[in-house]
């Protein structure tokens, strides 16, 4: 059998299915062209099963959060097949345009002459794909390979993204953006992003999953349960993104604006007042979809960047930190983290509140809440706040009873210097 | 479980940078495991028999040899490692482990921290320190050597491989991935605040722990390519041609997107203190380069310049130029004739290893400087106190090598 015969040909007699033509006795290139349609069709039956993915899970939340979402993967990695998942899921008629084969008159839009250009001006015609979705008033427009796109359309496109703009038409509120490009590792003649192009998109890493393409190979594709904003949690939601990202700036107000200044991070997310909003409209949408903490740092550092957003992130943990004054104000009761170091940050909370507003009570409340943590966790956590506690106290304040309770903390204090000392002593 | 935890206070006493990563450990008490193991969700199993047969010196020391994998992402690059060089099994788990064990042990120990008496050195195999673990794992072999080594497990925080005893990343008191990043990053950036304070090797792993570095021919073709590619050099719209869309529309003349090949001038910093094998590397990379953004090979010139430059001579003739040169540097002239030239270029490429004074504004083209890494510590016989000046801000730096 020649390669020919198993290729698509004119079929004289269409629309009938493999076995009415079989039993037909029609000829034998139909008989093969129906073959292969069912075997075609054989292999494209496959089923899905539920698993969290939460690379997906952080594009649903950026595409409702109508940011526009950059997404960095090697060729043929699924980045495609993952966007009209999400398009099917959210209902949304998915545009493809490729960025590379496109010239910038193609975003800006076409002049077209009419009658009396003087009188009327030369009209900017938009590209069809656009009509298309300004008609529809919904959808979801990708925009491949944007990398490999030269920096004259890179600038035409900036409009599209910012502006939504193609050529006179105004695309509708409804029409998200995604893009997506090649790393410059695997674009053989890429083009790096201007870095007022990068700081309009959340950057996401498009990484395949081996366990996913293994088992999707073999029949079972993943389906995703993708996160849905809950009702009452939306005023929650503002009042908490607002206040961990006001807070974190006014902490470091030089990561408000940042450049990219290394070779290696041109073209990545970067700080900036623009981006910060977009990492607070994303800790609203990810705090109303109570998404978790992975698919928030994902998020958040694609926005921002890696540096930036993993400091916001620390500064969240911190957020989460019992408060010290409650803490001081019911020692017994206390709830301390379990991890170690937030526990000892914790711990270090409550001695600074103490300092700040040195009195007999508050002081002894501080020694209640290092019982406490000595009762629930390990007593080696508690050597440095207990030793700044100490340093705190006044002539006339007595050292309360329940410092006794300490000594284990004392112990294995004493046991460390010791062991700190024959090391000193014995070079 | 007391003297495990002095120890623990022991290692930060020692090790102040490292305390967020040792308290954020989870520790778990269990009788299969050999020695100390962590894994990949940050918690560290421990044998009772080998706490108490161990000085609390050198559990302090376990300490950070273990919290070191994690830090360093062992369980990751040995993963990928083994996914990438197809090598799976249990000698080859082993191997991953001596690897990583050889790349934190040449520089944890010592300054108030003993060696425990099993770690295991570059120099048993009589490799150099102070390389990677991936970089070890490719060039010993260490068959024979490793049946000595049966018993040294590290856990899977170590080579990324699931033991029996671990917990799994469903279990009680792990960390997730985001809580690793954060402890880890919180770790670098405290490195990186009291500089003075850790040796070398953290300060190096601080610095690229959330950046590796990138192979410098990417960054290179990246910057000559954006650099030739910017709007108004390479490419841009004329008037000379109509466009092919010009039929549709008559009456209007639409410009046309025309491709002038960018000139390319690379000067070339031929002073000692460059080797001839750097140089070269690096000027292949940039016609390479340059011929892939669309120059034309006459439109690649080199010049070289020492103390004084020498002529643009076209690559064409210059693959076997004889860099010419040695003693001082002086850049300034180079870019100085680079632009005097008949053609001005597009863009300016100076490789150099950055002990130059560099021109006071900025050239009207594109700069991109590749930069040979030098130690800091510059030599001038004269002036012991000088300080070679940093590439200016305005010039793409790229380091080479």
């Amino acid at each position: 059998m020649t390669f020919s015969t198993v290729l698509p040909a004119p079929v004289p007699a269409a629309g009938t299915s493999a076995s009415a033509r079989a039993g037909a006795g029609a000829s034998a290139t139909g008989t093969h062209l129906a073959l292969a349609d069912d075997l075609l069709s054989l292999l494209r039956t496959t089923t899905t099963e539920p698993r969290p993915d939460e690379q997906l899970e952080a594009l649903t939340l950026a595409v409702a959060a109508d940011l526009p979402v950059l997404l960095w993967g090697e060729p043929g990695i699924g980045k495609t097949a993952a966007l009209t998942q999400l398009a099917a899921s959210r209902d949304l008629p998915l545009t493809t345009v490729i960025a590379s084969v496109h010239e910038p008159s193609d975003f800006s839009g076409l002049p077209i002459v009419g009658d009396d250009p003087a009188v009327r001006g030369v009209p900017m015609a938009p590209p069809q794909w656009a009509v298309e979705l300004v008609r529809a008033g919904r959808g979801l427009l990708f925009l491949d390979e944007l990398s490999t796109a030269t920096p004259a359309v890179q600038a035409a496109l900036l409009r599209v993204v910012l502006e939504r703009r193609v050529g006179a038409l105004q695309l509708p509120p409804g029409v998200r953006i995604v893009a997506a490009a090649n790393p410059r590792a695997s674009a053989a003649d890429g083009w790096e992003l201007s870095p007022p192009l990068a700081n309009r998109f959340v950057h996401l890493n498009w990484v395949h999953d081996r366990e996913v393409v293994v088992r999707g190979l073999g029949g079972v594709w993943p389906r995703a349960e993708l996160p849905r904003l809950v009702p009452e949690r939306l005023p929650e939601a503002v009042g908490f993104a607002r206040r961990a990202v006001c807070g974190f700036l006014e902490a470091r107000p030089t990561l408000i604006h940042r450049l990219p200044s290394t070779e290696t991070r041109r073209g990545g997310a970067w700080p900036s007042p623009r981006s910060w909003e977009a990492a607070l409209t994303l800790l609203a949408f990810g705090t109303a979809a109570s998404v978790s903490r992975e698919v928030l740092a994902l998020l958040v550092r694609g926005a921002v960047g890696d540096g930036p957003g993993l400091e916001l992130l620390a500064h969240l943990d911190r957020m989460d930190l019992p408060d010290p004054e409650s803490l001081l104000a019911d020692p017994a009761s206390a709830e301390l983290p379990v991890r170690g170091d937030l526990r000892q940050a914790a711990l270090e909370a409550v001695v600074a509140a103490v300092g700040a507003r040195p009195e007999r009570e508050r002081w002894e409340a501080g020694w209640a809440v290092l019982v406490r943590a000595l009762e629930t966790g390990t007593p080696d956590l508690l050597v440095a706040p207990a030793k700044a506690l100490a340093a705190l106290r006044r002539d006339d304040w007595e050292v309360p009873q329940a410092v006794e309770r300490l000594t284990a903390v004392v112990g294995v204090a004493d046991r460390a210097d010791r062991s700190v000392a024959r090391v000193e002593a014995g070079r | 479980m007391e003297k495990l935890l002095a120890a623990r206070l022991h290692a930060v006493k020692v090790r102040p940078y490292l305390a967020a990563a040792l308290f954020a450990l989870h520790v778990v008490e269990d009788r299969s495991v050999p020695t100390m193991a962590v894994d990949a969700h940050w918690r560290c199993y421990v044998s009772p028999g080998f706490v108490a047969r161990t000085p609390v010196e050198e559990l302090a020391g376990v300490w950070v040899h273990e919290v070191s994998h994690l830090l360093r992402d062992h369980h990751a690059r040995g993963e990928r490692y083994a996914r990438e060089h197809g090598e799976q099994g249990p000698g080859e788990r082993l191997r991953r482990n001596i690897a990583a064990d050889f790349e934190i042990n040449d520089d944890i120990y010592g300054d108030g921290l003993p060696r425990p008496a099993g770690a295991v050195l570059p120099s048993l195999l009589r490799l150099p320190d102070g390389l990677l673990m991936e970089e070890y794992l490719r060039t010993a072999s260490m068959t024979g050597f490793a049946a000595d080594l049966a018993w040294l497990d590290c856990g899977s925080g170590a080579d990324g491989q699931h033991r029996p005893w671990e917990l799994g990343p469903d279990g009680a008191h792990g960390l997730s991935r985001q809580q690793r990043d954060a402890v880890r990053f919180r770790v670098a950036e405290g490195i990186k605040g009291r500089p003075g304070e850790a040796p070398d090797g953290w300060r190096r792993w601080a610095d690229e722990a959330f950046h590796p570095p990138q192979p410098w021919r990417q960054l290179l073709g990246a910057a000559v390519r954006s650099a030739a590619g910017a709007p108004g050099v390479g490419e841009n719209h004329s008037y000379r041609r109509p466009s092919r869309r010009s039929a549709g529309v008559p009456g209007v003349l639409l410009p046309s997107l025309r491709r002038t090949p960018p000139r390319v001038c690379v000067v070339i910093d031929t002073s000692g203190s460059v080797s001839d094998a750097e140089l070269g590397s690096a000027l292949l990379e940039v016609a390479a380069i340059s011929r892939a953004v669309g120059g034309r090979r006459d439109l690649v010139s080199v010049i070289s310049c020492d103390a004084a430059a020498g002529v643009a001579v076209p690559l064409c003739r210059a693959e076997n130029i004889a860099l010419v040169g040695g003693g001082g540097t002086d850049l300034r002239s180079g870019f100085a004739r680079a632009l005097r030239s008949r053609h001005r270029p597009d863009v300016i490429v100076a490789l150099t290893d950055g002990q130059t004074p560099w021109p006071s504004v900025q050239p009207p083209c594109r700069t991109i400087v590749g930069l040979f890494p030098r130690p800091a510590h510059a030599v001038n016989e004269r002036n012991p106190d000088y300080i070679p000046e940093a590439p200016p801000p305005w010039a793409h730096v790229v380091t080479i090598g």
